[in-house]
């Protein structure tokens, strides 16, 4: 069904077709502020996707659906659903946060930059939206170019060409798997169809899932989605590139990157649909990855002294977190993850972006520059430990109910991850209240400290949004909850459904299958 | 009539919002706020105050519902947490007499605060905690008692650093508050057992549903809410945090460790009275933790020669009387005990800087003989037990030391081994190799290793990339080079002579018929 108005394509499009114009701006001032509007517009366009989207119906909506490469039958489909209409305002604020942050921080090549923070925007939001795997796989890979040129030109650390490289081996190396696995269910989807290579082949989702896969088959595709989602979410021992890339990327890129958990939104949405008795057989890898990644994170958290590399980690053990709750397969832990994802946006985001105003102000984020920053800079720490307070899960923040899901929910399925998450929770106290003690309070040690100025307007512009969110979903979750409630649900029920198997199931399935084509045609 | 049992925690909730808000954005400031601040709590207080000892009349005559449901508060699948106030009986008398209490402190705080740096940060917090506690002790659902339980914590927390700019302030608070986190832990634990096995929170599920537990269940339940109530109450092995809490301002030493928090933990466990007869295992470890904790605070307090810290062992001594009390079934007595104890110990240790004033220039009294005789119980008294030590070589060490080897594992070995680390800064060591660089000499380069790599990945690369290039070098460059020159002219020189031949019309229109036909065959 192609609706009247194509929201997503607009939502998809309108960042890129503000990065073009930049190319006739040739005043600096006016391509910035030319960049502010057409992210604060791209806001209220998925605003509006966000206020046309359905929670009662549990399927894709607002689907658009063209043919794009008929040889290979790829289509342009984009289709949300409760488990990313979400992300999708959540992207476009981070980026109009993150564009306010940088506001002066960018020196040379100017418009270049908010040209690839524009694309970036936009890349994102197709991997939320894109419904074809190969259109999925597009918009995965495109995220790298801007992200490499980000941090390899404004970074700064020192080491920013190599972490930018860094950076680009890690994706590529989960890349691989990754098309892999995409190009398997695809040619299960010929063989069981019965026919030809090319013509059979097909490579959307909402086809892919009711297609049934032979055990062997699905561990496969399973295990290479996993390869290339963990890369990226990152789960240990694949987040190497995480810290590094947050020491040495501007923190504005730092702040996306740690907010947008593009890798767990795969895993929820493609890894464990499509092969869903795989997930199933394998759950416990899962929740043991996620729990050695939620530990071994916040450990070595507690050893940090710089403020960006310690966001990094304990970003790291959240997803953790989060991939315990997505194993324990029940409608509380599942929620709570994805509540949690849509937290990170908020709390990981505007962690980073404080660090940066932070750098930028002392030039540096190291314990040592810091101490007594609470006295210069009261509402700069006011805001932070609010922020801080959301990531332990402290109720009144949004972080609580997203994690008292997530235990409830690991709790009746594995009791002894259950307590490990507690312990998490302690080590997670520990490791931000020892920073802030150490950085935060104390006495004025430095002299550029004592100096250093509050928040400007622009940056309490900047935070005071997500703040306010912060607390009003602690107050109220039930908003974001009942939004993702219908999918989740259908989600569940889609994994504990009896398998078929591939030889006995042909003649009922390919019947089904059949009408779902001719409905996709009439639609 | 019970409706407005929301009142109680609401008031203060607003005035905590309005007075932090209007600080926040300098609206009220410094000296000439205080009157301001002052007003905005009292009226709350005072309506707090008013309302619970309206109820309480009420309750008294018997025209109260003991219970208002407010609506639910989350919801997700079959889990239904709702906002739910008690309204009678023990949970609103102690309400009314904590409101009394906290009436009282904030009248005081107002003048011994006055001119103070944190005037309205002070009475923000203790606005806040207000709230929460009488949310904790109104609560009908263990939900949010812990809201109010955590929130207490927080406030805590921020109390005892409360003069941040102390390095040992704001140690203290971390410590303090890492500590009580454990005891968080197991009152989230004991949340969700209590949802997995009874399907509810409610106070009054929990009790009821506890006779049909099974009795080991039932002991593991109540032993949860034990350890949280242990860590709050400050109960051995928790006991060293409260005296290190006393690092805040006298009133709020006196509502929170003498008058009000403190008392949350023999609160849970007078609530869960029910659940603790089912469980007679759990009687005996309150009986023999609350013994304990009199003994050692007991003993303890007889070396104490400042205020305060006498004060408070002798708190922790009447507690551990408490918990012996409640853990022998005089539940009753407890009760009598915590609302006198509370009102006591709130106004001595109110009274404390008048009593040090009064008795300033009079010789300290010395220890009295039985203990100064005895050369062991002195150390021991005088080092506290060497509780705190003992928890430090058992429980915060070895996690540090389990930290440090984590982040060396990541730092030399995890990331190395996957390959592209980041590299140590390469120092140049003199001017002459800085102006070799400079110049592009790059005498120590090793770049002309063909190519380089470091990790497991990285090798792997490196070497098949030289062996290559052997091969290449040996055999196809050197060996067959001259003749695949000439091999390749040749051919070059009858693929030319194919093309004019094909570029004849008859051929070509020969070639474009022969690729339809095999296109429609294939179709």
């Amino acid at each position: 069904m192609n609706d009247s108005l194509p929201l997503l394509s607009l939502c998809l499009v309108w960042p890129l077709v503000g990065a073009l114009a930049l190319i006739f701006v040739r005043d600096q001032r006016w391509a910035k502020r030319l960049t502010l509007l057409v992210a604060g517009l791209e806001l209220s366009i998925t605003i509006a996707a966000l206020v046309g989207f359905n929670p009662d119906h549990a399927g894709f909506q607002l689907l658009e659906d063209y043919s794009w490469i008929p040889g290979l039958n790829i289509r342009y489909q984009l289709g949300v659903d409760g488990i990313s209409i979400l992300f999708l305002p959540m992207t476009a604020l981070l980026t109009l946060m993150t564009l306010l942050a940088g506001w002066n921080t960018v020196q040379h090549l100017n418009r270049f930059h908010l040209a690839l923070m524009l694309a970036l925007e936009s890349v994102t939001i197709g991997v939320f939206t894109a419904l074809d795997m190969a259109l999925f796989f597009l918009f995965w890979e495109l995220t790298l170019p801007p992200l490499f040129f980000l941090i390899g030109l404004w970074g700064i650390g020192a080491e920013r060409r190599h972490a930018a490289m860094k950076y680009t081996l890690y994706m590529l190396f989960g890349g691989v798997p990754l098309l892999f696995g995409i190009v398997m269910l695809a040619i299960n989807h010929a063989r069981y169809a019965g026919g030809g290579i090319p013509d059979e082949l097909v490579l959307s989702l909402p086809i892919l899932l009711t297609t049934p896969m032979s055990d062997a088959m699905q561990t496969t595709v399973f295990l290479l989605l996993m390869m290339g989602f963990a890369v990226k979410a990152p789960l240990v021992p694949f987040h190497g590139w995480l810290p590094t890339t947050a020491m040495e990327a501007p923190t504005q890129i730092s702040a996306l990157l740690l907010g947008l958990k593009l890798g767990v939104y795969g895993i929820v949405r493609f890894a464990i649909p499509l092969a869903p008795n795989a997930a199933l057989q394998h759950r416990w890898l899962l929740a043991i990855i996620g729990a050695v990644t939620m530990v071994y994170a916040a450990l070595i958290a507690l050893r940090q002294t710089n403020l960006r590399r310690l966001l990094a980690y304990s970003s790291i053990s959240h997803v953790g977190l989060v991939i315990v709750g997505i194993s324990a397969f029940n409608l509380q832990a599942i929620q709570g993850a994805i509540m949690q994802l849509f937290n990170f946006t908020l709390v990981a985001g505007s962690l980073m972006l404080i660090a940066g105003m932070i750098q930028q102000r002392l030039g540096s984020n190291e314990l040592v520059h810091l101490g007594g920053l609470a006295k210069p800079m009261p509402r700069l720490t006011v805001l932070f430990f609010l922020f801080a307070l959301s990531g332990i899960g402290v109720p009144g923040t949004n972080g609580f109910p997203a994690e008292l899901l997530i235990f409830i929910g690991t709790l009746r399925a594995y009791p002894s991850l259950a307590l490990v998450a507690l312990f998490a929770a302690v080590l997670g106290a520990a490791y931000v209240l020892g920073f802030v003690r150490r950085g935060f309070w104390g006495p004025v040690a430095c002299a550029a400290v004592a100096q250093a100025q509050d928040l400007r307007a622009r940056e309490l512009m900047v935070l005071i949004l997500p703040a306010l969110l912060v607390v009003v979903l602690g107050v109220y979750p039930q908003w974001v909850l009942s939004l993702q409630e219908g999918t989740l649900n259908a989600w569940l029920q889609s994994m504990h459904r009896p398998t078929v198997m591939i030889t006995q199931a042909q003649p009922v399935v390919s019947k089904r299958l059949a009408s779902a084509e001719t409905n996709r045609h009439e639609e | 009539m019970a409706i407005w049992t929301v009142l109680i925690p609401l008031s203060p909730l607003l005035a905590a919002l309005l007075v932090g808000g209007l600080n926040f954005f300098h609206i009220i400031d410094g000296e000439s706020g205080e009157k301001a601040t002052a007003r905005i709590t009292l009226l709350a207080i005072s309506v707090s105050v008013a309302t619970a000892l309206g109820l309480l009349a009420c309750d008294q005559f018997g025209k109260l519902a003991t219970s208002y449901h407010y609506g639910d508060w989350l919801n997700s699948g079959k889990l239904a947490i709702a906002f739910k106030l008690t309204s009678g009986g023990f949970n609103l008398a102690l309400a009314s007499l904590f409101s009394l209490l906290l009436l009282i402190v904030m009248r005081f705080s107002v003048n011994y605060m006055h001119r103070e740096a944190g005037f309205h940060r002070f009475f923000f917090i203790l606005n806040l905690f207000a709230a929460a506690m009488l949310l904790l002790v109104l609560s009908g659902n263990a939900v949010f008692s812990f809201i109010g339980w955590e929130i207490a914590g927080v406030c805590s927390y921020w109390l005892i650093a409360y003069a941040y700019d102390r390095p040992v302030a704001s140690h203290n608070a971390t410590r303090a508050f890492v500590t009580n986190r454990v005891g968080d832990g197991g009152f989230i634990l004991a949340i969700g057992l209590a949802l997995a096995w009874l399907e509810s929170a409610d106070w009054r599920a929990i009790n009821n549903g506890a006779a049909d537990l099974d009795h080991g269940d039932a002991t593991l339940l109540a032993l949860s809410f034990a350890l949280a109530a242990f860590a709050k109450s400050a109960q051995v092995p928790f006991t060293p945090w409260l005296a290190r809490a006393m690092e805040g301002p006298t009133p709020s030493s006196a509502i929170f460790y003498g008058g009000v928090m403190i008392h949350a933990g023999i609160f849970l466990i007078i609530q869960l009275r029910p659940l603790f007869e089912q469980a007679p295992l759990a009687m005996w470890v309150l009986a023999v933790v609350g013994a304990l904790t009199t003994i050692y605070s007991y003993w303890v307090g007889l070396s104490q020669t400042d205020i305060k810290s006498s004060q408070i062992f002798a708190t922790s001594a009447q507690l551990g009387l408490m918990f012996v009390e409640c853990g022998l079934g005089f539940w009753t007595l407890a009760a009598w005990h915590l609302g006198a104890h509370a009102v006591v110990r709130c106004y001595l240790l109110l009274t404390s800087p008048s009593i040090l004033h009064n008795t300033r220039g009079r010789p300290t009294k010395p220890v009295s003989p039985m203990l100064a005789n005895c050369r062991w119980g002195f150390m021991v008294s005088l080092q506290r037990g060497w509780l705190e030590a003992a928890m430090d070589w058992m429980l915060v060490k070895p996690i540090q030391q389990l930290a440090r080897d984590m982040r060396y594992i990541d730092e030399h070995i995890v990331d190395p081994a996957l390959g592209a680390p980041a590299p140590a800064i390469k120092a140049i060591s003199s001017l002459v190799e800085w102006e070799e660089q400079k110049m592009g000499a790059n005498l120590t380069s090793e770049e002309d290793r063909f190519a380089q790599g470091s990790g497991l990945a990285g090798k792997l690369a490196e070497w098949t990339a030289a062996l290559l290039h052997w091969f290449e070098y040996r055999f196809i460059l050197r060996g067959i080079g001259r003749d695949s020159i000439r091999l390749g002219r040749r051919l070059g020189r009858a693929a030319n002579r194919f093309e004019l031949l094909l570029l004849r019309p008859r051929y070509l229109a020969l070639f474009v018929l022969i690729t339809l036909m095999v296109a429609l065959g294939y179709r």
